[in-house]
This record gives C-alpha cells, sequence and structure tokens, in this order.
C-alpha cells in the first residue's frame, strides 16, 4: 500500500510538472502557415544531430540555431521580430 | 538454390543495406558524380581480393576462423583487443543511430501521430526480444529483412534506371570532380562482409558482389534523377532520390528499406556481437558468462540496455553521435586490414608464396583507414574515441589473459599435487 501511494505522488508530481514551467506562447500550424513569408518572422529550427538529419521535413526558409546556445544567438535578432523556435 | 542459401548472406549484409550506408552511397555519388561508379569499382576490388585471401585453403576452416587468423598472426592479446572493437562498439553505436532514423522514417512517412522516439523503442523492444529466440529464427528474421530491403531497393534502382531518358537530360550533364577522402568513403559501405553464417567460401566472395551491383545500380538511379549537388549536400540523399524516381509510392518504397535496414543491422549486429563474444570465451579471450553457450540473455540484454540509455540521455540529438559511427564503422575496417595482413602471414608461412594482389589490396585498405581517420573534419573525437575503445577492450584482453594464465598454473600445480 505504501509503494502504491508513493508511485501515485510520484505519477502526479510528474504531470503537474509542466505547470512549473515558464509560460511560452505557443503558434499553431496554421497561424506560422498564414506568416510564412513574412519579413519579421524568424523561423528557427533547433533540433541537432540525428534529430535533424534524419528528418525529411525542414521548413523552407528556417534558419538552423542550436538550442544549447540561446544566449549567443538571441542577441543578433532585432526585438520587433517574431522568433519562432521548431523542434519536431 | 533453396531457403538456407540466403542464411549465410543476410549476417553479411547486416550493415551493407543499413540507412547510413545509403547517406554515404548518396552523399558520395553527388561530391564524385559517374566517377563514383568507378571508385565503387575499385572498393569491390580490393574487397573481393581480400575475401579470396580469407578462403585460402591454409586457413584455419573452422567457423572462429577470423579469430584464430588474427590469433597466429598477431597474438592472442592483440586479436581479442581487436575483435571486441569490431562488433561491440558498431552495435551499440549503429543501433542507437539506425533507430532513431528508422523513427523519423516511419513517423513521417508511414504514421504521422505515432511519435518517432516511441517507435526506435518498440524497434529496439521487439529486436531483443527476438534475440532469445533460437538462433535459427533470428536468423530467418534476418533474411526477410535484408531480402525486404534489398527487393524496395532493387525495385527503385531499376524504375529509376529504366525510366531515366527524360532525367538524364536534367542531371547527367554535370560532371563531378575526384576527391581521394570521398572514394575512400566507399569502403565503409562494405563494413561486415566477412561475416557470414559459418564461414563458408562461397558467400565470402558472394557478398562484396552482391554489394556492388545493388549500390551501382542505387547510385546509377541517384544520379539519374538527383542533382549531384543535391545528392552530395542532402542528410537524406536515399529519400530525395526515391521521390524523384516514383513519387509518394517511392517514398513509401523507401521507408520499408529503411525500416527492414535498420532491423536487418540491428538484429544482424547483435547476432554477431554474441557469436563473437562466444568464440572470444571459447579460447578463454573473456569471461565464460559471456558466452550464449553459458547464457543467452546477457549481450542482448546489455546491448539493448546501452542503446535505450543512449538513446533515452538524448545522444540522437547530439552531432558527437556522427563521429562515435564513423569511428566505429572505421574500428571495423582496422580489424578488417589486421586480419587481411595476419592472413598473408600465414599463407605466405605455409606456402612459402606471397599472395601479392592480396597484399596489395591489404595496403590499399590501410591506407584508407589512415585516410579516414586523418581526412575527416571530426577527426581528433573520432580518434580519442577509437583509441578509447582499442585502450578498454586491450585492458580487459590483457586483464583475462593473466587471469587465464594463473588459473591454469593453478589447476596444473593442483593436478601435480594430487
Amino acid at each position: 500500500m505504501k509503494k502504491l501511494l508513493v508511485l501515485l505522488a510520484f505519477f502526479l508530481f510528474a504531470t503537474a510538472l509542466p505547470a512549473l514551467a515558464v509560460d511560452v506562447p505557443t503558434i499553431s500550424k496554421d497561424e506560422l502557415k498564414a506568416q510564412l513569408g513574412s519579413p519579421d518572422l524568424v523561423l528557427l529550427d533547433v533540433r541537432s544531430g540525428r534529430d535533424w538529419s534524419s528528418s525529411e521535413f525542414k521548413i523552407r526558409g528556417a534558419v538552423r540555431a542550436s538550442g544549447k546556445e540561446f544566449g549567443k544567438w538571441s542577441q543578433h535578432y532585432p526585438k520587433d521580430k517574431t522568433l519562432v523556435l521548431y523542434c519536431a | 538454390m533453396n531457403y538456407s542459401f540466403f542464411l549465410p548472406l543476410a549476417l553479411g549484409f547486416s550493415w551493407i543495406l543499413s540507412p547510413e550506408s545509403l547517406v554515404i552511397a548518396g552523399n558520395v555519388a553527388g561530391q564524385l558524380g559517374w566517377m563514383s561508379l568507378a571508385s565503387l569499382a575499385g572498393v569491390l576490388l580490393i574487397f573481393t581480393a581480400c575475401s579470396r585471401l580469407l578462403g585460402n585453403s591454409h586457413l584455419p576452416a573452422v567457423s572462429s576462423r577470423e579469430f584464430l587468423i588474427l590469433q597466429r598472426g598477431t597474438g592472442s592479446i592483440a586479436a581479442a583487443t581487436l575483435s571486441i572493437g569490431a562488433y561491440l562498439p558498431l552495435t551499440i553505436v549503429a543501433g542507437t543511430a539506425l533507430l532513431v532514423t528508422a523513427g523519423y522514417t516511419f513517423n513521417e512517412v508511414f504514421l504521422y501521430w505515432f511519435p518517432n522516439f516511441g517507435f526506435a523503442f518498440l524497434l529496439l523492444a521487439l529486436l531483443t526480444i527476438l534475440q532469445f529466440f533460437r538462433q535459427e529464427i533470428g536468423l530467418q528474421a534476418q533474411v526477410c529483412f535484408i531480402g525486404m530491403a534489398a527487393g524496395g531497393l532493387l525495385l527503385l534502382s531499376l524504375y529509376g534506371v529504366i525510366g531515366a531518358e527524360k532525367a538524364v537530360a536534367e542531371t547527367a550533364q554535370q560532371p563531378g570532380s575526384f576527391s581521394p577522402f570521398s572514394a575512400t568513403l566507399l569502403l565503409l559501405l562494405f563494413v561486415g562482409c566477412s561475416s557470414s553464417h559459418k564461414q563458408e567460401r562461397g558467400p565470402l566472395l558472394l557478398i562484396p558482389a552482391l554489394a556492388f551491383l545493388i549500390f551501382f545500380l542505387w547510385m546509377l538511379a541517384s544520379l539519374y534523377h538527383v542533382t549531384p549537388d543535391r545528392l552530395a549536400s542532402s542528410t537524406i540523399p536515399y529519400m530525395t532520390a526515391a521521390r524523384k524516381i516514383l513519387g509518394e509510392p517511392g517514398r513509401q518504397i523507401m521507408g520499408v528499406v529503411i525500416i527492414s535496414g535498420t532491423c536487418g543491422a540491428l538484429n544482424g549486429l547483435m547476432i554477431l556481437t554474441r557469436k563473437q563474444f562466444t568464440t572470444l570465451a571459447a579460447e578463454s579471450a573473456v569471461p565464460q558468462f559471456l558466452s550464449t553457450r553459458k547464457q543467452n540473455w546477457f549481450i542482448p540484454l546489455f546491448l539493448a540496455a546501452i542503446i535505450g540509455a543512449l538513446m533515452a540521455t538524448g545522444l540522437a540529438g547530439n552531432e558527437l553521435l556522427e563521429s562515435l559511427l564513423r569511428g566505429a564503422l572505421i574500428l571495423w575496417l582496422l580489424y578488417y586490414t589486421f586480419l587481411c595482413l595476419a592472413a598473408v602471414h600465414l599463407v605466405y608461412k605455409a606456402s612459402a608464396a606471397i599472395p601479392y594482389p592480396a597484399l596489395f589490396c591489404t595496403l590499399l585498405l590501410m591506407a584508407g583507414c589512415i585516410t579516414l581517420l586523418v581526412g575527416d573534419p571530426h577527426r581528433v573525437q573520432i580518434n580519442v574515441f577509437i583509441l578509447s575503445v582499442l585502450s578498454a577492450s586491450g585492458l580487459l584482453s590483457t586483464c583475462w589473459y593473466l587471469i587465464s594464465k594463473h588459473n591454469k598454473h593453478e589447476r596444473k600445480l593442483k593436478e601435480k599435487t594430487v
């Protein structure tokens, strides 16, 4: 019984974790499609290694950027641009 | 010709029909253009000469012949070190890389809603379970995997070559320039070609010839339909070519080729690693519990646990994986080169005649290894990996050699006392 309670507590904690994450705005597929080609949009493909190289789907015009080096490249883009990062 | 004819071939083709081989073939076809086909023929000559050498009647004709040749040519510790380094790292690193590729292929070609990593783990679990059945079942499954991969690739190749009149006009005029490093990469297509089921002479010669035929047709079809620039720069040149050749059905056929090629590579490499450790244990080069004769479950579970852990910790999303994979492939090539050098030495000792063609091709293999080691942009990572693997396996072999020697000595003393 004790084990079951520990397991339940662990499960609840794991499922509640996303609520602790910082609220990052997301964009739907259709919203992005409508904005493609806009000069204010910067599309960043943050997939790396095989996650990127094995995938057939790469959005035209997307720039590759390393998720680990966010601090480096995020400075290069003007604040008024919309940065869209995708990783899957 | 019956079903059992294909059993010996299926293991030798484990790596040859893997998705990674198709990437190398596509990229080199793009870099060298039509000259890639001549380079491929040159590589075939090298492997044919080496295979003929390994089938020489002066060499031991038992299932553990590769280890015995190495042992007689280089000594017990070096033979064990090279043997461990040939298959174990390749199975782990290639397994991780190929499963991820298969996961993406399944997700993007067949079922968008199915998570790619979910499919990679599912495939790993199924292939691990397959190792617990009798070896014959694993081998029969291997024939199916390799048959499906080869069949799909040949179908696309033939369709691409036959229906190429229009495509040739657009792509054929662009000549490729020769690069020794790119040509040397073609050696990596034949990794594992010495690994036939029971080391029969026939399959040893047939594997490089069939591999040449398959790659020749596929590279020809790719060059007919895709511009060299695109082939050279693509990370999935096989999918680009398949789509150009046959559209959406081409993508789906290539999807089957990639998934069955991954299954064939991982299943075959797992079987070969187990065989290798069983041979090494029989020769007292590694602890006995690593032999499949003692316990069938240890090696497959160990491999699956490491591959699973590497996938779960995100190695697939790390550029380092590509260097490790290149290093593991070069390790096999080094093993094969030393195997051939040892075979040349033994044949010379037994017949007092130097097999010049085989010696020349072995020296070319050696030059190929050096070119791959120094010419790669990630050579530091690759060399560190190779040195680490050889040091670790060398340490294990030496320790076990000393322990075995000590045990034998103790046993002799006991017998004398009795």
